[in-house]
C-alpha cells in the first residue's frame, strides 16, 4: 500500500513477494544522505562492481584507473598478461600514486612509481624499488647504515583487489573474503560469455550527470512500464507486447523484439534486444537493430545525483553513418529518462511519500529494492 | 528568454552534455568528475554569477587581481573559469594555469577553491 508521511504511518519492509503486498523500498533509502554513506560500505564494497573493459588495456603496462565510493583503484595488465586490480594507494605513507586515467584514455607504464617519494611497484604489485634515502640512515644519528632493516619486496607491494571477468566484462570486489563472481552471476556469466563481447571495440563514451538518486534511475532502467508514453520515438520498431522481463537472484533482463532487426550475420542477437541490468549499478544493453552493444555504470555521486557512463560498443571504433544515428538515437532516449527520473525526484525530495507500491509487472523494481534492503540488513 | 535560458551551464562538446550550475565551482567539480571518466575538458555555456565581469583580458593575474575586491575570502575557481571563458579558456585550461601561478608563488588559496593574488 501506499504510505504517506502524514503523521500516521510507518513504513514497512519490502514485501518478500510481490504476489502479496507491493511495498517499494522506503522513500527514506532514496533521500537520506546518511543512506549514500551507508551504501559505499553495505553496496559497494560487498558486491562485484564493474571496472571497466579487458580491451582498453590489451598490453602489459596498459592501465586505467575507476573511482568506486571513495575508493580509487588502478586496472592494469601485468607482463604475464593478467589483469590486475590495485588500491590506488602507495605502500610507503598512502599517497595517491597515478593521476586518474579514463578507460577512453589508458596509461601504459612499465611499473607504477609514487611521485612523492619514487617508490617503484612492479605490474605484480611487489615492490621494485626505493630511493637511496630508504636503504641508508646517513641523516639519523640513532641509526647505523648497516642496521637499516632491508623493505620486503611483497610486504612492502601494493594492496590488491580482488577481480574476476564476464567475458571482457571486470569486475571488482573490495570484501575481504567476497562470494565468488560466479554466485552472483548466476547464470548471467554463462549467457553472455557465449556472446563474442570481446569482438567489438569500445566507440563512444557519454557522461551525463542526473539530479535523482541512483536507484531511481535504474528502478526506471528496469521496467517499460513507462516507455508509451514516454519513449515515442523508440517503441515504433518495438513490438512491446511480446516483451519478457525475466528476474534472477542479482540480475534481470529485459526482452523485446525488433520489428525488423540487424541484417549482419555476425549480430549479437538478430532482432532481439535484451537489456540485462546485474546489481548494483552495471547494464549491458544489447540492440537488436544495431550490431553492437552498450554498457551503462550508474555511479552515484552523492544521495541526489548520479553519474550515467554510457558506453558503445561496435565492431569498428569508428562509426558508420548509420550507427551513429543509432547513438543518437540512444542518447535521445537517456535524455527522455533523465527528465523522467528528474521530476520522480523531484517528487520523492517533498517528503510526501513514505513508500510507494510496485505494480503487478514491476517484479524487476521489486527485486532492485528487495537487494537493496538485503544489502542494507547485511 | 526562459527561465531555462537563465541558469547558468557548462558543456562538454565531446558527450554532447550540458550541465547546469547554480555555484560557480559547481562547475569545477563537474569537469574535475567528468574529466576522470572521460579525460575531456569542459567549457562554460554561459555564466551569471553576482561579482562576475565579462573580460576580453587573456592575463590570468590581472584577471583575478581584478575580482578579488567583490569576494573577500578568495575569488571562486568557477568565477574565475567564468571571467576567462570570453578569451576562449576552458575550464581545463584556466585551472590548470592557476595551478601554475600557484606553483610560482603568485596565487594562494586562502580556502579551498578560492584563490587570491600573493
Amino acid at each position: 500500500m501506499t504510505r504517506w508521511n502524514d503523521g500516521t504511518d510507518a513504513t514497512a519492509s519490502v514485501s518478500p513477494d510481490i504476489t502479496d503486498e507491493t511495498n517499494a523500498l522506503p522513500a527514506k533509502y532514496f533521500t537520506d544522505p546518511a543512506v549514500h554513506e551507508m551504501e559505499k560500505e553495505k553496496v559497494f564494497s560487498r558486491y562485484w562492481v564493474y571496472a571497466g573493459h579487458a580491451n582498453a588495456i590489451e598490453e602489459p603496462g596498459e592501465y586505467f584507473t575507476r573511482t568506486i565510493g571513495d575508493r580509487n583503484v588502478i586496472v592494469l595488465r601485468d607482463k604475464d598478461r593478467e589483469v590486475r586490480a590495485f588500491y590506488n594507494v602507495c605502500a610507503h605513507r598512502g599517497s595517491k600514486m597515478v593521476d586518474d586515467t579514463p578507460m577512453t584514455d589508458p596509461g601504459s607504464a612499465n611499473g607504477i612509481r609514487c611521485p612523492y617519494h619514487l617508490w617503484t611497484y612492479d605490474l605484480d604489485g611487489t615492490l621494485r624499488s626505493t630511493p637511496r634515502s630508504f636503504e641508508t640512515a646517513g641523516m639519523n644519528p640513532d641509526l647505523e647504515d648497516e642496521d637499516v632493516p632491508k623493505l620486503d619486496r611483497e610486504d612492502n607491494g601494493l594492496m590488491e583487489i580482488h577481480l574476476d571477468s564476464i567475458g571482457p566484462l571486470l569486475f571488482v570486489n573490495f570484501d575481504a573474503d567476497p562470494m565468488p563472481l560466479e554466485e552472483q552471476a548466476g547464470t548471467l556469466k554463462e549467457e553472455l560469455e557465449s556472446f563474442p563481447l570481446e569482438e567489438y571495440e569500445l566507440a563512444r563514451r557519454y557522461v551525463s550527470e542526473v539530479e535523482c538518486n541512483w536507484k531511481t534511475f535504474s528502478g526506471n532502467y528496469s521496467e517499460c512500464d513507462h516507455c508509451q508514453a514516454n519513449h515515442q520515438d523508440w517503441i515504433k520498431g518495438i513490438s512491446l507486447a511480446e516483451s519478457e522481463l525475466v528476474v534472477d537472484d542479482h540480475y534481470w533482463v529485459l526482452h523485446y523484439t525488433h520489428d525488423e532487426g540487424v541484417e549482419a550475420a555476425e549480430s549479437l542477437i538478430e532482432g532481439e534486444a535484451r537489456f540485462y541490468y546485474f546489481w548494483p549499478n552495471f547494464t549491458l544493453n544489447m540492440y537488436g537493430n544495431a550490431d553492437g552493444y552498450g554498457t551503462y555504470i550508474i555511479d552515484p555521486i552523492d544521495e541526489g545525483r548520479f553519474q550515467l557512463i554510457a558506453d558503445y560498443y561496435f565492431k569498428d571504433s569508428e562509426l558508420s553513418e548509420e550507427e551513429q544515428e543509432f547513438v543518437k538515437l540512444s542518447r535521445k532516449l537517456q535524455e527522455e529518462d533523465f527528465e523522467l527520473v528528474e521530476r520522480q525526484y523531484q517528487g520523492m525530495k517533498s517528503g510526501a511519500l513514505a513508500q510507494g507500491q510496485l505494480g503487478p509487472n514491476e517484479h524487476t523494481v521489486h527485486r532492485l529494492h528487495r537487494l537493496a534492503q538485503e544489502a542494507y540488513e547485511a | 528568454m526562459s527561465q531555462r535560458e537563465r541558469r547558468s551551464f557548462v558543456v562538454c562538446e565531446a558527450c554532447d552534455v550540458s550541465k547546469e550550475v547554480d555555484d560557480p565551482n559547481e562547475a569545477v567539480a563537474f569537469y574535475r568528475r567528468h574529466r576522470s571518466i572521460t579525460g575531456h575538458d569542459v567549457a562554460w555555456g554561459w555564466a551569471d554569477f553576482d561579482g562576475l565581469e565579462s573580460s576580453s583580458e587573456d592575463d590570468l593575474a590581472s584577471v583575478i587581481a581584478g575580482l578579488e575586491d567583490r569576494f573577500e575570502d578568495g575569488v571562486p575557481l568557477g568565477i574565475v573559469s567564468a571571467a576567462m571563458a570570453d578569451a576562449g579558456r576552458t575550464i581545463g585550461e584556466t585551472l590548470e594555469a592557476i595551478r601554475s601561478l600557484r606553483m610560482d608563488g603568485e596565487l594562494y588559496e586562502p580556502r579551498d577553491d578560492h584563490i587570491r593574488v600573493t
